[in-house]
Order: C-alpha cells, then sequence, then structure tokens
C-alpha cells in the first residue's frame, strides 16, 4: 500500500526470458521511479562506451509513484536508455493514459535487454508479462498499430505504446507514441526500441494502487487541486493549450525563425495558438487525472487528431519561414504516426533549408516553401531518397556536408522553440542539459518570459546558474514522481513532496525531493562524461554566440557562456571542468 | 501622440486585435491601461488585481521589453510605441 504498483518486469529479449521482481525499496527511497529508475538501471548495465543500437544497451519504461493514482496530473511515465542520438544517459517523458493502465497492470516499470530474434511486443497484464509476436504489426504506423493490437486483444481497455516505421528503421529521431497521439519525443528512445525489435508495450488489467495514507493523500489533494484551479497559467492552458505561447515568444524577439537566422517571425499572427483556436480546434483533451487538460484536438480536412503543441507548430512554422497552419497541423500528425521526434524533425529540414539557401548542397527544401516537406518527413521516417540524409537529425547531416556550425543543437539534440540570446538562463539549460538541448529539464522560459514564479529579467546572468540547477533538480523529480511537469506552475517542492509522502508512506520534504533531483542529475552527467563529454561540450552553436540579434528588443544580443556556466558548475559541486567532486558524489551517496 | 497596442488570447474579447491609440504626450503605460479600461470596463478584471497592480503572470512589453524591467506602470510611452498586452500564458 505504498502507491507503487510493486513489480518490475525485467526482459531478457535474446534469451526469450521474463524476470519478475519485486521493485527495490531501496529505489523507491533514492529514485522515486520513472527518470529516477531509468538512469538507474542505465547506470547499472551499460557501459558508457557501448553501441547504444547494440545489444548491450537497455530501455526502460518506468511511471512514478503518483502515476495513476488519482493525484492531479499525476498520469506520466518515462522512457530511458543510452540514446543513440548523442550517447547520453536519455529520457523522454509522455502523458495520455499508458502510465496509468501500466500500474494497472501491475507495474512500475519495464525493462528490456537484449534483443528480440524476430517483431516482438511485451504484453503487460495483471502482474504478468509475455513476449508476444509482432509481425503483424511490423511495418505499421503507430496508429494503425496500435488499433489492430488493440482489434486483435479484443481489449478496447489496454493501451498501448508503440514505435513506428522510423523507429523500425533505427532513425535517430525515432519516439514513442502512446494513446495515439501522445510521444515520448526526444532522444531517440524508439530507435532503440526498434533495435531490439519491440514494436510496442501493450498494459492490459485493472489491479488497483495501493495508498499509503488515504486520508491524508484527500487533504493534500484538496490543497493541490485549489492551486491548479487559481493558477492563472494553468488556467490559460486550459483556455488556449501551449500554442498560445507562439505570439508572445515572437512579440519578445526570441521565436527563433528560418534555423535560428532571425528570431522574430512575420507571419506569427497566422500560425499562433489563436489562430488555431480559431480555425482548427475542435476541443480540449486532459491526460488521465488531468484537471488542466491543455491537449488540442483538431480538425483539418476532416481529419481529427491531437496538436499541434507550441514546439512543433513553431519548427514547422516559423523555423521553416511557412506561415502554413493546416500543413504545419498535418506534418505534426503525420511525425506521430510515422514516430518522428515532432521538433528533431521539422528542425533538421530547417537545416537543410538553410544548407540549400548557402549554396551547400545543390538539392534540398526551401525556406518558406510547404511544397514536398510532408513528402521528405515520409522519407526520413523510411530511410528514402534525400530524406535518408536528415533521418539521423541536423547535425550529422550538416557535418556530412561540411558545415556543423549549421546545426543548431547542444551534443546533437536540436535546441526548441526559444532563441537563447535572448534568453541568457535558458540559454544556461540548453548548454547544460543533461540530454543534450532540450526546454523540459529546466524549464527557465518560466521565470524570464512567463514570469513564474517570479520574474527574472531575460537578458542577465545574475542569480540565473542558480536558478537553473534549483529548476532542473526540481524537474529531475517531478519526472521521476510521475506528474506532469506543468503542475509545476501552480505548486512547489513541499507540495510535491507532501503529495509523495501521503501516497507512498515516505517521509520526504521539499529539500528532500531537490536531493533525489540532484542525485539523478549527477547520475546521468557521470554516464555523460564516461560516454566522452567534456566542458567543451557544455555550450552552443557559434551563431548563438558570436551573432547578435538583429532586431527587437534584444537586438545586440548573444548568449555570454562565461561566467554563467563556472558559476553554474561551482553550485553543482562539480569542479572547473564539470566533473562531480567526491564530496559531491558522497553527499548525494553516488561515491 | 500615438501609440500602438496589440492585444492577445482572452484580451481579445474586449481589445482590437491592433489598435493606434492617440494619447498626452508624456502619458504613462499606467495612463494607456487606464484609457483602454474606460473603452473597455470588463478588461479591468483581466489585467488588475484587487490592489490596482497588475495580476500574476500577466505581462506586459514595450516594444518587446516587459515594463517589469523599465518602470513598472510607471514605464513612460513616446510616439510610435508598441505596447502588447498578454494575459496568463502557458507551455512548453
Amino acid at each position: 500500500m505504498d502507491a507503487y504498483a510493486g513489480k518490475i518486469a525485467d526482459i531478457d529479449l535474446t534469451r526469450k526470458k521474463v524476470t519478475i521482481t519485486a521493485t527495490p525499496s531501496d529505489w523507491k527511497k533514492r529514485y522515486l521511479g520513472g527518470r529516477g529508475f531509468g538512469a538507474r538501471v542505465v547506470t547499472d548495465r551499460v557501459n558508457p562506451r557501448d553501441d547504444p543500437l547494440g545489444e548491450k544497451n537497455v530501455f526502460v519504461l518506468a511511471s512514478g509513484p503518483t502515476t495513476g493514482t488519482g493525484i492531479p496530473l499525476g498520469s506520466r511515465y518515462e522512457i530511458s536508455a543510452k540514446s543513440p542520438l548523442n550517447g547520453t544517459l536519455m529520457s523522454s517523458n509522455s502523458g495520455g493514459v499508458f502510465g496509468w493502465k501500466l500500474k494497472r497492470a501491475g507495474f512500475d516499470a519495464v525493462i528490456l535487454n537484449g534483443k528480440a530474434e524476430k517483431p516482438s511486443y511485451i504484453y503487460l497484464n495483471e502482474g504478468k508479462a509475455e513476449i508476444r509476436d509482432a509481425s503483424p504489426y511490423w511495418g505499421k504506423t503507430t496508429h494503425e498499430a496500435t488499433e489492430m493490437i488493440l482489434s486483435d486483444l479484443g481489449d478496447t481497455k489496454a493501451k498501448v505504446a508503440c514505435i513506428g516505421p522510423a523507429g523500425e528503421r533505427k532513425s535517430l529521431l525515432a519516439c514513442v507514441i502512446n494513446d495515439m497521439d501522445r510521444a515520448a519525443g526526444r532522444s531517440g528512445g524508439g530507435a532503440v526500441m526498434g533495435s531490439k525489435n519491440v514494436k510496442a508495450i501493450v498494459a492490459a488489467g485493472d489491479l488497483s494502487i495501493g495508498i499509503a495514507d488515504e486520508e491524508r493523500l484527500n487533504t493534500v489533494k484538496e490543497r493541490v487541486r485549489e492551486k491548479l484551479e487559481k493558477n492563472g497559467i494553468c488556467q490559460a492552458l486550459t483556455k488556449y493549450g501551449t500554442a498560445v505561447l507562439v505570439n508572445i515568444i515572437n512579440e519578445a524577439g526570441i521565436l527563433p525563425t528560418r534555423n535560428f537566422q532571425s528570431a522574430h517571425f512575420a507571419d506569427a499572427e497566422k500560425v499562433s495558438g489563436e489562430a488555431l483556436a480559431e480555425k482548427y480546434l475542435k476541443k480540449n483533451k486532459g491526460c488521465y487525472a488531468c484537471i488542466v487538460r491543455c491537449s488540442r484536438v483538431t480538425e483539418v480536412d476532416g481529419e481529427i487528431h491531437e496538436g499541434p503543441e507550441y514546439e512543433p507548430l513553431w519548427a514547422f512554422t516559423a523555423d521553416l519561414g511557412i506561415n502554413d497552419l493546416a500543413f504545419a497541423t498535418k506534418a505534426t500528425w503525420l511525425c506521430n504516426k510515422l514516430g518522428l521526434d515532432a521538433i528533431g524533425t521539422p528542425t533538421a529540414i530547417a537545416c537543410a533549408m538553410e544548407m540549400k539557401e548557402k549554396g551547400y548542397i545543390r538539392d534540398g527544401p526551401q525556406f518558406g516553401s510547404a511544397e514536398g516537406i510532408l513528402d521528405l518527413i515520409r522519407q526520413m521516417a523510411y530511410r528514402e531518397g534525400f530524406g535518408a540524409e536528415l533521418s539521423d537529425g541536423s547535425y550529422r547531416f550538416a557535418e556530412k556536408h561540411g558545415h556543423p556550425e549549421l546545426s543548431m543543437s547542444v551534443k546533437k539534440q536540436d535546441i526548441p522553440a526559444y532563441d537563447p540570446r535572448g534568453l541568457q538562463g535558458h540559454g544556461l539549460e540548453y548548454a547544460t542539459s543533461v540530454r543534450g538541448a532540450d526546454h523540459v529539464y529546466g524549464y527557465m522560459v518560466s521565470p524570464e518570459v512567463l514570469g513564474a514564479p517570479v520574474k527574472l529579467d531575460p537578458y542577465t546572468s545574475e542569480g540565473k546558474a542558480q536558478w537553473t540547477k534549483t529548476f532542473q533538480d526540481l524537474t529531475a523529480a517531478i519526472d521521476a514522481s510521475g506528474m506532469c511537469l506543468f503542475s509545476s506552475f501552480a505548486l512547489d517542492a513541499d507540495d510535491y513532496a507532501d503529495l509523495i509522502s501521503a501516497a507512498t508512506g515516505m517521509s520526504l520534504t521539499g529539500k528532500g525531493l531537490l536531493h533525489i533531483g540532484e542525485r539523478i542529475w549527477n547520475l546521468q552527467r557521470l554516464h555523460n562524461l564516461k560516454a566522452g563529454y567534456t566542458k567543451d561540450d557544455d555550450t552552443l552553436p557559434p551563431r548563438l554566440l558570436n551573432e547578435p540579434l538583429r532586431e527587437g528588443a534584444p537586438k545586440g544580443r548573444v548568449w555570454q557562456r562565461q561566467p554563467l556556466l563556472d558559476e553554474y558548475y561551482e553550485l553543482r559541486g562539480w569542479d572547473k571542468n564539470g566533473v562531480p567532486t567526491r564530496q559531491k558524489l558522497e553527499e548525494l551517496g553516488l561515491a | 501622440m500615438k501609440v500602438r497596442v496589440k492585444s492577445f488570447a482572452i484580451l481579445r474579447q474586449f481589445l482590437p486585435r491592433e489598435t493606434e491609440v492617440e494619447i498626452k504626450e508624456g502619458a504613462l503605460v499606467r495612463d494607456l491601461l487606464g484609457l483602454l479600461v474606460k473603452q473597455a470596463p470588463p478588461l479591468a478584471a483581466e489585467l488588475f488585481n484587487e490592489q490596482g497592480e497588475l495580476k500574476d503572470f500577466v505581462n506586459i512589453l514595450l516594444n518587446g521589453r516587459n515594463i517589469h524591467f523599465i518602470s513598472g506602470l510607471d514605464s513612460p510611452l513616446r510616439e510610435g510605441d508598441l505596447v502588447a498586452l498578454f494575459p496568463p500564458a502557458g507551455g512548453g
């Protein structure tokens, strides 16, 4: 009765052996779940120098203690592995209802080891796990595979997390899609599943989840619910979803445009959240136990799906110089169907467009034109034609053609939808994020643009190292807990600690929660250092360091790496080269 | 003098998407908002709390810079300025 399902399915695909173990109490206490479990398992089992697409990599899918307990916004699961995109100890988070169903199926986590001989899927049902034949589903899109599996099982209540054609072909942009339209999108987790010949993980069953202290949890839940309901940003997410950011980010002069060549898109209004609401929105939708319900259900040309969220919407419009909202919506859906990262796919295309514009490649897509882009996305998933060159992301493409500086990436993972030249703190998050450039490992946009929890001047570095560290540690703990990151607009570390304590019976404080987050962060950092990353990699592409913005309020600014980076290392208890000190590791119990 | 005003999201229920406003020389952002509220009274509840301060997470950009880092509601306006009004917004 501690909010955990209590079991882990540890699957050796090579030997076709399923081992079911009790979820270790030490893992619960020190890593909570989700991203924490993933970091622990990858660290224990994978040599950081191993081939991420080889049999020795592991793939971990884990929920957290709050997942599926009825705690508002407690719906998430996380995938973890050594990333094939960049070698980091990656994790990627997703919502929907799959995480809840995983626990109803009796499991906190599934670990995939080795490689299946033939296409397989993992079937979890009320404490039992099986490796099953997935031959009929191999080659299918995520939508087709999900529908076929559910139909063949005759169980419409089962839930599916699967890869598409991109994952089968080990595209380094491949993601995992659950519940048709939700994505664990970044860092190439789908390619790891594909490399193991695993098409899907299916959760079924209806086991109950015990709570340590129901009465206390109900009291904390009520307090948390009230905070979420009263929070202006959560209310805005309900009304407009994430796409509403297009206009504010553009007006602030930090909406990356044409592969970050500028940070203002003249046609932003045409592709804004407001335009999406006016033209294509059918209704909003929530994940399990969500009271915010930020997801947008949209309809274009008679087809209905979820999305686009802000990031893919930006990438398929401003970053490509395209002002066609219907195109961006369809392109996002297509990425979901093919199992491609809906951020890294368009940003790779943006890189190709600039290479074409500069004459570094003869053929390729052109800024401002959506013509042929949907076909190009298909080619990227199937590794065909010109798309095959882009299938592994912008960095490998730009490097192959002699201009790696035009890949707007950090550690080979593309930068998302905020220009760091006008956001010094968020730039530090990009440079130091332990899975490469990323916005959800420490969302400094929140204080630097949105004003939550406080307003921080986006142009200054003062205090940003501490804020970034705190955001990163808190986020790692939230990801481990199973809560949605959007809850952090309204909740603080003590709220999460109270929820987790009441649900699990642990005695966790806000400070203790941050300590767990810091432990996870350092574990990921240690892996990355052993994989070969150094201080030199904690930086941004030369454009963002050397080419000042040419217009808008942040005109004339670049991202200033120092003294921010040194200050950050010091606050983290790392040495001048960014290596955790012995003292820090002892403090975190990682020595 | 004239300043341009843009509104976003729910504020468009009360204000045009973009409009030009005639206001006295030397006016502050506070004066401009007062003028807009006079034209559209329900706007007040969207922008201000009971103390008459800007509500949490309401952001006003003056030529792209958050007024919080200029002089808040006392930030001075100049001919041709662009004032963008944002209700709370979130995402990621």
